[in-house]
């Protein structure tokens, strides 16, 4: 047993604050940001393209869906222009790849017509997975960059609550949908965390952190949505394990 | 609504909960699986005092095992993540139990208001440490005349002397009882210095030098691994309050004239309908629990909504005097020494005679 001793020791206040912030222009850093800001980028764009999808498929809420839509698009440009302040072309090739599993999924789902697991994937994971990673890279970003971040963060709870309340008014007719939708997608979202653990160290953005935030987010819009905390747990475990 | 932030004892504890709640993955996952499982709010329960009045609880287990003491940051980030849990749920007062409040006090969390979009509302939070020490006092006031220790003779140890609630201990010993003498052990001597001129009184030993002298041991620092204590150089008898966390002074001492007393332990008068005090390995887990969470309780049956017990020695006589009249009104009480106890206690006092 560890005893408060050995736990005092710990420099925790040095790491917590944050105050070493990463040299931005070392090449190893800008390296990382390639890929970790094409993901970031190609995120935005996935965002926008699937709001629209949806929007097909929901033409009562196409005009609501289209103002997501238009919100990604301007996020795109924004960390678009992180890149260019840092000096970094993002790698594009490497974003398309990462995403190509979740895409996949999406495009199945939506050609099947199935609303509630596009909204899972795009408002509930992809948003929540995106949440989680700007919280923890605004204290350790450029000062441009965190500008930027801070904006967008506030927005992506607007997307986050859409997919919530449309999925709470529906979810009678569509929870097990969304439990096979997760059992599918969720250890995806697992995998392009493990993917992405190496750069986003680089950055400074422990892994362990970023799947603990992840999952608060999801498990707080599941809980919104109406599933008891025994359903969540069992449901979010599969981002744990596996 | 009150709260409760609490952990299982161990890893392996955990994952049988897991296992016992159905949740079968997180039962077989390995523990860096779990440095990255968010708080969990386990369950909700009713409560009814002694007065009749009802109140509302939540069991928030923050995920965090002692396993984890060792990576300050999954640490830190487990008890910021529960108290932000408990906070969105919109709980009026969270006590923080076990190790989370030693957790937020060593690590400084009080600095780190802001957890991603929430603040931290202080006052909705509380070590519970006041209702602790007012009953860590009371069961050496009550237990020590049992053992046929005569308090107005006798030499009490405080371990732990400059903590928080060591502190309130050895305010409350000297200026609200007629103990004999307070020793005074800690490891920082200036903290120690303070302490003894604010009291007007006390011995400052070493842990080696106290034990030997001591009639009764208050305990409240945790107690490393390795401490061993010499059992023939102890007086018999001996009264021991384990009042650190984890309770694991018994096994080290108890036993020939030294007894061992779970320390900040309350009995409520009646059944709780809740399974997390299993999980904490008390003796009745319907009615056993910790002073700290009884605090939350106490704070809401009172409808003091503020962060009662917060900060380092900040704990007045007053405050545990307000707190202990709650305590027995609503129906708690200070855990005493056992039957078997007391029983071994007599035939070694008449043996003595003999």
């Amino acid at each position: 047993m560890a005893t408060l001793e050995t736990a005092a020791e710990a420099p925790a206040t040095l790491e917590l604050s944050a105050d070493a912030l990463p040299d931005f222009t070392s090449a190893n850093y800008k390296d990382a940001y390639s890929r970790i800001n094409a993901i970031v980028i190609e995120g935005e764009q996935e965002a926008h393209d699937n709001y629209v999808s949806i929007g097909t498929l929901l033409p009562d809420q196409a005009d609501e869906l289209t103002k997501l839509a238009r919100m990604e698009l301007k996020h795109m440009k924004g960390f678009t222009a992180c890149a260019n302040n840092l000096g970094v072309t993002a790698d594009m090739a490497f974003a398309k790849a990462f995403f190509a599993p979740l895409h996949g999924n999406f495009q199945t789902a939506l050609a099947a017509g199935k609303v509630p697991t596009c909204l899972l994937i795009q408002a509930l994971l992809i948003e929540a997975f995106a949440i989680s990673a700007y919280h923890i890279y605004i204290p350790v970003a450029d000062p441009f960059a965190r500008k930027i971040t801070e904006g967008v963060v506030k927005d992506e709870y607007t997307h986050l609550n859409y997919g919530q309340e449309w999925l709470k008014a529906n979810l009678d007719s569509c929870r097990e949908e969304l439990e096979q939708a997760n059992r599918d997608n969720l250890p995806l979202i697992r995998r392009m965390l493990d993917q992405v653990a190496g750069d986003a160290a680089v950055l400074q953005m422990d892994k362990e952190d970023l799947i603990e935030d992840f999952l608060i987010a999801y498990q707080e819009a599941l809980t919104e949505i109406g599933f008891t905390t025994r359903e969540i747990a069992r449901m979010a475990a599969s981002a744990l394990v596996g | 609504m009150f709260g409760l932030i609490g952990h299982s004892s161990s890893f392996e504890q955990a994952q049988q909960k897991a296992m016992d709640l159905g949740l079968e993955e997180m039962a077989g996952a390995d523990l860096m699986a779990w440095c990255s499982a968010p708080p969990q709010l386990l369950e909700t329960f009713q409560v009814t005092s002694q007065t009749g009045k009802t109140i509302q609880g939540t069991y928030i287990d923050s995920c965090f095992v002692p396993e984890m003491l060792s990576r300050f940051k999954t640490a830190t980030r487990k008890v910021q993540n529960a108290m932000e849990l408990a906070q969105k749920n919109g709980i009026n007062v969270t006590a923080l139990g076990g190790f989370t409040s030693i957790i937020f006090e060593n690590y400084d969390l009080s600095k780190f208001q802001q957890i991603r979009n929430t603040t931290l509302q202080w006052e909705r939070f509380t070590t519970g440490n006041t209702h602790t020490a007012w009953v860590i006092c009371q069961q050496v006031e009550r237990n020590a005349p049992k053992l046929g220790i005569d308090l107005t003779t006798a030499k009490v140890a405080v371990v732990g002397a400059t903590g928080d609630i060591g502190s309130a201990v050895c305010r409350w010993l000297s200026q609200r009882t007629q103990v004999g003498e307070l020793l005074l052990v800690a490891r920082q001597q200036q903290r120690l210095q303070d302490l003894q001129q604010s009291l007007g009184g006390g011995r400052i030993l070493s842990l080696e030098e106290a034990l030997p002298e001591a009639d009764v041991v208050v305990w409240v620092a945790s107690l490393p691994q390795t401490l061993s204590i010499d059992h023939d150089s102890l007086r018999k008898p001996c009264l021991m309050i384990d009042g650190g966390y984890p309770k694991n002074l018994d096994a080290k001492v108890a036993g020939d004239g030294v007894h061992v007393l779970k320390g900040g332990i309350v009995e409520f008068w009646q059944d709780i309908g809740w399974q997390m005090m299993e999980v904490a390995e008390m003796e009745n887990p319907r009615r056993h629990l910790f002073a700290c969470f009884a605090e939350a309780m106490l704070l809401e049956f009172e409808g003091i909504h503020t962060n009662f017990s917060w900060g380092r020695n900040n704990i007045s006589l007053a405050n545990m005097e307000l707190i202990g009249g709650a305590s027995l009104r609503h129906g708690f009480q200070a855990i005493g020494l056992a039957a078997d106890q007391l029983t071994s206690a007599l035939i070694g006092r008449q043996l003595a005679a003999a």
